[in-house]
């Protein structure tokens, strides 16, 4: 009912163009996140949305209606904004009754709406306070209740944790969570924090340079990023870069600046397209890595690309640590492998613990690399 | 030193120690002693001397008779009907001013705050431009301007929208439009930089919320700009009620309380009624001041004193 539909959506300021060509159809009841960095074109792509911006190409529709040349006014549509933008010369009830206000509800029955919807958010108590005497966290609460009380189709929210310690807007992330359960609406909602995303989202949109990169399953698009873009911002990484020193039936090897040539198991055609010679980056992500000391390795026999007894192959190099970075649950070691430094990360009391000017032998599957082209796309292994 | 306090008169009193009391130290109130001089000089003691000229009697060929106490003055401006009529003129003056000016000075402030870049330029510009004219050429300009035979007569003529010339000025309208010009930029001005400092976002989150263009300005921006559209109502009804230029220079039986005042003063030498005059005048500019701040004041326009 109200599924929403983008097609070839476009924004241009002056010769800036800020959103391109941005198509995705959002389900009903479905939560979307739009993430990517600042400058991404997603806060733009929320407010055509909501009617706040007029797309210069593309449309959109809401439902079975061609919403594009709506104003706000006239959408099923409420905005959570980044700074909540909360009337100051209203109390919070009359904040959440506004939208009720607008559609002629009367006053007792839009305060006793107001009323519940405050309650739904824990701010009963406030409904008389001037909003800005609220701490953040309450201004978000009054600024949710507020769109939630004209009942939307869609309810879009424009990056309103950000605002928020680290420790609150975790809190706000499984509360919107449960209110999106609890109303079975479909909320899009933008941010440029992956573990918010990963946290929220019941499909990631990945936006970057003001198009739509990749959409998906958060598991999805973190195990099948489509570019090396998304490898990259979706999590730590280390990208080693490299070029193809041959390519047989079912191993691509590449000749790496970690001093090892690397061998990648693979039987796609795409993949065993590649010719010697072409350039690509390998992603190793710190949860892929297996650190040893060196004095325990096994010995050099089992060198690079050599296949091990239940067939996977190994790529083990050796590094130096040049420092320890403590984080909390984790700890993480740079090291320094032929003059490239890469990071591996290990859990506390997971094994002894390394101190810097230590070696170590690092170690992963092949199997779970992700290799790119030169021009950012993924190599399908 | 709580002596030296105790013994001031109640009044004093009563005024100096709040004083005292926010500057905690005698070092603030150094600080503030050149805006005390200037205020005493050049409002209080004149004020004082108007107050006491109201109080001497009348003399037949002096402008009053120095020296005396007498309440003549005042007997005179509340028995005397034809010193009534311009006080209804000066106060219908301000408030048909004062109404029209603050509402196209909202106008013209919003298009301000909403414009962009050379456009916004040229309409500040505008604004600012005619105080940098003299009151009395910009306000004599609209003699040609609203005369029977002038420019706009000659337009509406032309268009066959009246048979005959209008006397705009001089005349009642030709006041009322002078004065409007001669006030508005402050209006604007008072009202624009209460607007500028406004979150254009308030209106987005509003418009989201169902309200519709002109609803959204009168639910969010007009709350929002009360305290400018304060000032200004104030600054255009004080200067309209007390105008003297326009009704001067486009008025024709426009008799102001202005312009009596200064027909007693140079014409008839009634020193003492016409200070009176001006004192009760003074009298009831603030006593509507003070309506017009706690009426506005209930839209939301609370004016920050401190």
């Amino acid at each position: 009912m109200s599924e929403i539909t983008l097609s070839g959506l476009e924004k241009r300021y002056g010769d800036e163009l800020a959103v391109e060509d941005v198509s995705v159809t959002i389900d009903d009841g479905e939560l979307l996140c739009l993430l990517g960095p600042s400058g991404s074109g997603k806060s733009t792509t929320l407010r055509m949305l909501a009617g706040l911006e007029t797309p210069t190409d593309g449309d959109i529709r809401i439902g079975d209606e061609d919403v594009t040349d709506r104003p706000a006014y006239e959408r099923t549509t409420a905005t959570v904004f980044q700074d909540w933008a909360l009337f100051p010369n209203k109390t919070v009830l009359e904040n959440v009754a506004f939208g009720l206000k607008m559609q002629g509800v009367g006053k007792e029955d839009r305060h006793d709406r107001a009323r519940e919807m405050l309650e739904r958010v824990r701010m009963a108590e406030y409904a008389d306070d001037d909003p800005m005497n609220l701490s953040g966290g309450q201004k978000q609460r009054v600024a949710l209740a507020r769109s939630l009380a004209v009942n939307p189709d869609v309810l879009l929210l424009d990056e309103p944790l950000s605002n928020l310690d680290k420790r609150l807007s975790e809190d706000m992330q499984i509360e919107l969570r449960e209110i999106h359960a609890e109303l079975e609406e479909t909320f899009v909602h933008v941010t440029h924090d992956q573990d918010e995303a990963f946290t929220l989202a019941d499909r990631i949109g990945i936006m970057a340079d003001g198009t739509l990169v990749q959409v998906g399953e958060p598991n999805e698009v973190y195990q099948n990023p489509k570019n090396r873009f998304i490898e990259g911002f979706l999590g730590d990484t280390n990208f080693v870069e490299g070029t193809v020193e041959r390519t047989t039936p079912d191993t691509v090897r590449v000749e790496t600046e970690l001093g090892r040539t690397v061998g990648l198991p693979t039987a796609a055609a795409d993949a065993t397209a590649l010719e010697a010679g072409d350039a690509v980056t390998l992603s190793l992500r710190p949860e892929v890595l297996s650190v040893e000391p060196v004095s325990a390795a096994s010995d050099d026999a089992e060198s690079s690309g050599a296949v091990r007894a239940d067939g996977s192959t190994t790529n083990a190099v050796v590094g130096t640590i040049e420092n320890v970075l403590y984080r909390g649950s984790t700890v993480r070691y740079s090291v320094v492998v032929n003059g490239t430094t890469v990071f591996v990360e290990r859990t506390v009391g997971d094994g002894s613990a390394f101190d810097a000017g230590d070696e170590i032998r690092i170690d992963w599957d092949g199997a779970d690399l992700l290799a790119f082209r030169d021009d950012g796309s993924r190599v399908d292994l | 030193m709580t002596g030296t306090q105790s013994s001031l008169p109640a009044p004093v009193a009563r005024l100096w120690e709040p004083l005292l009391e926010r500057s905690r130290s005698k070092r603030a109130l150094l600080l503030m002693a050149p805006l005390l001089v200037f205020e005493l000089l050049l409002f209080v003691a004149p004020f004082l001397i108007l107050l006491r000229i109201s109080l001497m009697e009348g003399a037949p060929d002096l402008r009053y008779a120095a020296g005396t106490w007498s309440l003549d003055g005042y007997v005179e401006v509340f028995t005397n009907g034809v010193l009534l009529d311009p006080i209804i003129y000066s106060f219908k003056l301000g408030l048909a001013a004062t109404a029209i000016t603050v509402v196209i000075a909202l106008f013209y402030a919003y298009a301000i705050w909403r414009a962009e870049g050379a456009l916004k330029s040229a309409l500040l510009f505008s604004v600012v431009l005619p105080l940098l004219t003299t009151l009395v050429i910009k306000t004599y300009a609209f003699r040609p301007l609203l005369s029977p035979n002038g420019t706009l007569n000659d337009v509406l003529l032309t268009l066959n929208l009246v048979s005959e010339p209008i006397q705009f000025a001089p005349g009642t309208v030709g006041v009322l439009v002078g004065q409007i010009y001669i006030v508005l930029p402050y209006a604007v001005l008072a009202i624009y930089s209460v607007l500028s400092t406004m979150d254009w976002g308030l209106v987005e989150a509003a418009r989201d919320l169902g309200a519709s263009r002109p609803r959204s300005f009168v639910e969010v921006v007009v709350p929002q700009a009360m305290p400018g559209i304060l000032v200004a109502t104030v600054i255009s009804f004080a200067w309209s009620v007390g105008a003297y230029a326009a009704p001067g220079l486009l008025g024709s039986r426009d008799l102001a309380f202005a312009i009596e005042v200064e027909q007693r003063l140079l014409s008839n030498l009634d020193w003492e009624i016409a200070t009176a005059y001006s004192v009760v005048m003074l009298v009831l500019m603030l006593a509507s001041v003070a309506v017009l701040t706690v009426v506005l004041g209930r839209f939301g326009g609370e004016v920050e004193y401190a």
